[in-house]
């Protein structure tokens, strides 16, 4: 143990430890990748800057992982101290090093037969404290895994899985607690968030996203429609330290397209929540698609930043929604400050002082089907955005020009199955592994879009032929990595957008950049198709 | 020895649904009533993918054809209605046997309701059209496979190809013209395209991959090389020919 402690950079603890105070100051170690989103504020911004806009057409492969799954690669890995750790589908975690790509060890996880994630038995990563590594699974556990050797230290039952529960995000840990929430908004679950003691897995705090009987926001849902609300947790959330508030965005209300089964804005739906990360209570909330009709999941990250508005600086909260809206919102209040689309959107004539979308009727899904902007993949999804201080953009991947044709039929809640109400049609391919591509833009597009979030304008683009699920990655060279589900991974000027760098992977990027650096080498790593690959600088 | 013991469990694991489909079970549930039911729950449990209709466009594919890319026999479909299909966002959905066997039922009747469609014409008839106005010139190299067309597609569709063919072309037969930054043109159908490049076949058969950085200027042209027939067959001699695609479909 002392060797690694003495191969490391000046002032790195031993391999592995990561107290609480590290991952608070996360920014401030670029060498690692401590956690999901890069650091509690979720801006997928590093401050390594070896790789920059004059070498950037050097990048070369280092080497590939090749995951032994075929399923939907979502991962995004953490690096620290020299062992990245990632996930592969199901639920495997793999601790690999981040310089060869060689393997230390795997841990997998025996899941029942069926389970119920709705699209795929995807996860999208672990979060590591002290050693251990916190792991979600579609039998709606929780894992504490020892990051030496990948055992389980102990698990915990999160929900019950056999009501359709499942888990797939990276868990977040704030201080001595391990924050999950679960998947299911497809088949009538009921969304929470809960926090777990780091060391012995025993829950601490939980907060129902669904109000019951007798709690606040439970009038926002007629009748019994409550019982199958929806409001899953399928994205890591964030973390301010001075406020200590987790915030996390919430998915759609159930039944997805039938909302007359469910009259009133159905909280905490398609919502941001801010909660005391030591208690779960909530501080406040910003409800962005009040009554969903068409399945916005507000599950993005929520990316904090400190902006100057009308000519004050203030903590601020910044969120393309995959409603079409761009908002921002003080992180301390909750307060609406600026909100605009940034894409092509049908269903509302604007947002009011109050943020609140100012619905066209007629929009929502019918029997015989309504042609509405954005489609149902929304104007961005769950992928990761990226803010860089440096350049002050907000970097999203964006669905532009992109619509779907919603229809509402009814349907009863069943057990186990699922519960959606209707139906969509869109004149876009799903995620699959298609190669060949020959749509047309003018039913959509992708765009790598930089706002500038003091005014919601868009500062540049990068047009691209096909949709795109990938998440961005900046850097303090003002870099910007992403790819696309054509199979392209791509470094562009942060500032301008210009194209600096691009290679072919071969397999759809549904995934979120990293970067690291390693005995004195930065690389980015992406996952595309079924394998993770890792680009350096070459000689 | 514990290591061996493992990777022979993995080949049993391995072997066994093979030796199953070998045999395909046969659906138990075919009745009308059972197809009735099958399409209660496609609505409820496919439609927001599949289409209510079964035809596809809401991130899953059409299964009205009768072709399944992962699936031929009855019992392979109920297995990926079981399981799902990895790498894909088709889930495993725990239905028990005999609602997902009625699903197979509906999902099948799709497919049949459009064969039924197919002219009543004289396919030797139409064989002999087919011949003399040379369709398969084309067809058999790059223009439509007509034998799956003929699986895929109903009668009608088919008509209206014959005597409108620029009517709907799909995109994978729209052709490109490319002017070269460098000088000279390369011109065929585009086979593929995404933000930066493009894969093109030209008329002679080459295939060509271009940089689109290299490219002055792109024309697509989404009509279709396919003259019409509309002057030229009868409406029964276009039911002949049907008659000729059906008996050839595959």
């Amino acid at each position: 143990m002392r060797i690694v402690c003495l191969s490391l950079a000046a002032g790195m603890l031993c391999s592995g430890q990561v107290p609480y105070s590290r991952l608070r100051s996360a920014a401030a170690d670029p060498q690692n990748w401590l956690m999901y989103n890069g650091n509690y504020a979720g801006t997928h911004y590093s401050g390594l800057t070896q790789i920059n806009g004059a070498n950037a057409k050097k990048l070369t492969l280092e080497w590939a992982f090749q995951a032994r799954s075929l399923e939907k690669f979502e991962t995004t890995p953490l690096v620290v101290d020299g062992v990245m750790y990632l996930t592969e589908a199901p639920n495997n975690v793999v601790a690999i090093d981040p310089v060869s790509g060689r393997q230390f060890w795997s841990y997998e996880h025996k899941l029942p037969e069926l389970t119920y994630p709705c699209c795929g038995r995807v996860n999208r990563g672990v979060a590591i404290a002290d050693g251990v590594l916190y792991h979600v699974t579609h039998d709606a556990k929780l894992l504490a895994l020892d990051a030496k050797t990948g055992r389980v230290k102990w698990e915990t039952v999160v929900a019950d899985y056999k009501q359709a529960y499942a888990l797939t995000h990276a868990p977040l840990v704030v201080k001595d607690k391990v924050i999950v929430g679960p998947a299911g908004g497809e088949l009538g679950i009921r969304g929470f968030l809960a926090a777990y003691d780091v060391k012995t897995g025993k829950e601490v705090w939980r907060f129902k996203i669904i109000p019951e009987p007798g709690e606040p926001g439970h009038d926002t849902w007629g009748g019994d429609s409550w019982k199958h609300g929806g409001g899953s947790i399928w994205v890591t959330g964030t973390y301010d330290p001075e406020l200590n508030l987790t915030y996390w965005g919430t998915g759609n209300p159930g039944p997805d397209w039938n909302p007359s089964m469910r009259p009133g804005d159905n909280l905490y739906t398609d919502s941001v929540l801010a909660l005391d990360a030591d208690t779960g209570k909530l501080k406040w909330h910003f409800q962005f698609t009040p009554h969903d009709e068409w399945d916005w999941d507000a599950v993005q990250v929520p990316v904090l930043a400190d902006l100057p508005i009308n000519g004050r600086l203030r903590k601020t909260m910044l969120w393309g929604n995959r409603n079409g809206f761009f908002y921002v919102l003080d992180r301390a209040t909750g307060q609406f400050l600026l909100g605009k689309p940034f894409v092509k959107q049908t269903w509302a004539s604007g947002l009011d002082d109050k943020g609140r979308p100012m619905k066209i009727p007629g929009r929502g899904p019918s029997r015989q089907g309504t042609q509405t902007w954005p489609g149902v993949q929304g104007g961005t999804n769950w992928y990761a955005p990226s803010f860089s201080a440096r350049t002050g953009l907000f970097y999203v991947t964006a669905w532009e020009d992109y619509h779907s044709t919603y229809f509402a039929w009814d349907q009863e809640f069943e057990q186990g199955k699922w519960f959606v109400a209707g139906g969509v049609k869109a004149p876009v391919p799903p995620t699959n592994r298609e190669a060949i591509v020959t749509r047309s833009t003018e039913h959509g597009y992708s765009v790598v879009r930089a706002l500038d979030p003091t005014t919601g304008k868009v500062a540049w683009d990068f047009k691209l032929q096909d949709m795109s699920e990938a998440g961005i990655l900046t850097t303090a060279s003002d870099l910007l990595f992403t790819g696309n589900r054509e199979g392209w991974f791509f470094a562009l000027d942060a500032r301008t957008g210009g194209l600096l760098w691009k290679k072919y992977l071969g397999g759809q990027v549904i995934a979120s950049p990293i970067t690291y650096q390693a005995n004195g080498k930065q690389y980015v790593a992406i996952a595309a198709g079924t394998s993770l690959f890792a680009f350096a600088l070459g000689e | 020895m514990w290591v061996y013991f493992v990777i022979l469990l993995g080949v049993s694991v391995i072997t066994a649904p093979a030796q199953e489909s070998d045999a395909a079970l046969a659906n138990p549930f075919t009745s009308d009533a059972d197809v009735a039911a099958g399409e209660k729950t496609f609505i409820s449990q496919c439609a927001s993918c599949h289409g209510r209709d079964g035809r596809g466009g809401g991130g899953g594919p059409d299964l009205s054809t009768g072709r399944f890319k992962h699936a031929s026999s009855d019992e392979a479909i109920f297995k990926i209605i079981n399981k799902g299909i990895p790498g894909t966002t088709m889930p495993g959905f725990m239905l028990n046997a005999g609602p997902v066997w009625k699903v197979v039922a509906y999902i099948r009747s799709l497919s049949l309701s459009q064969r039924n469609q197919s002219a009543p014409g004289d396919a030797a008839a139409g064989q002999a059209l087919f011949a003399k106005h040379g369709c398969a010139g084309c067809h058999d190299s790059t223009a439509p496979d007509l034998k799956l067309a003929a699986g895929n597609r109903s009668a009608t569709e088919l008509r209206q190809s014959i005597v409108d063919p620029g009517a709907e072309v799909g995109t994978a037969y729209w052709r490109v013209s490319a002017t070269l930054k460098a000088g000279g043109t390369v011109s065929g159908t585009r086979l593929n395209e995404d933000t930066f490049t493009m894969q093109v076949r030209e008329q002679n058969g080459a295939l060509r991959s271009l940089d689109k950085s290299s490219l002055a200027r792109v024309e697509i042209d989404r009509s279709s090389p396919m003259p019409s027939f509309r002057d030229k067959l009868t409406d029964t001699e276009i039911g002949d020919v049907l008659a000729y695609l059906a008996r050839s479909a595959r």
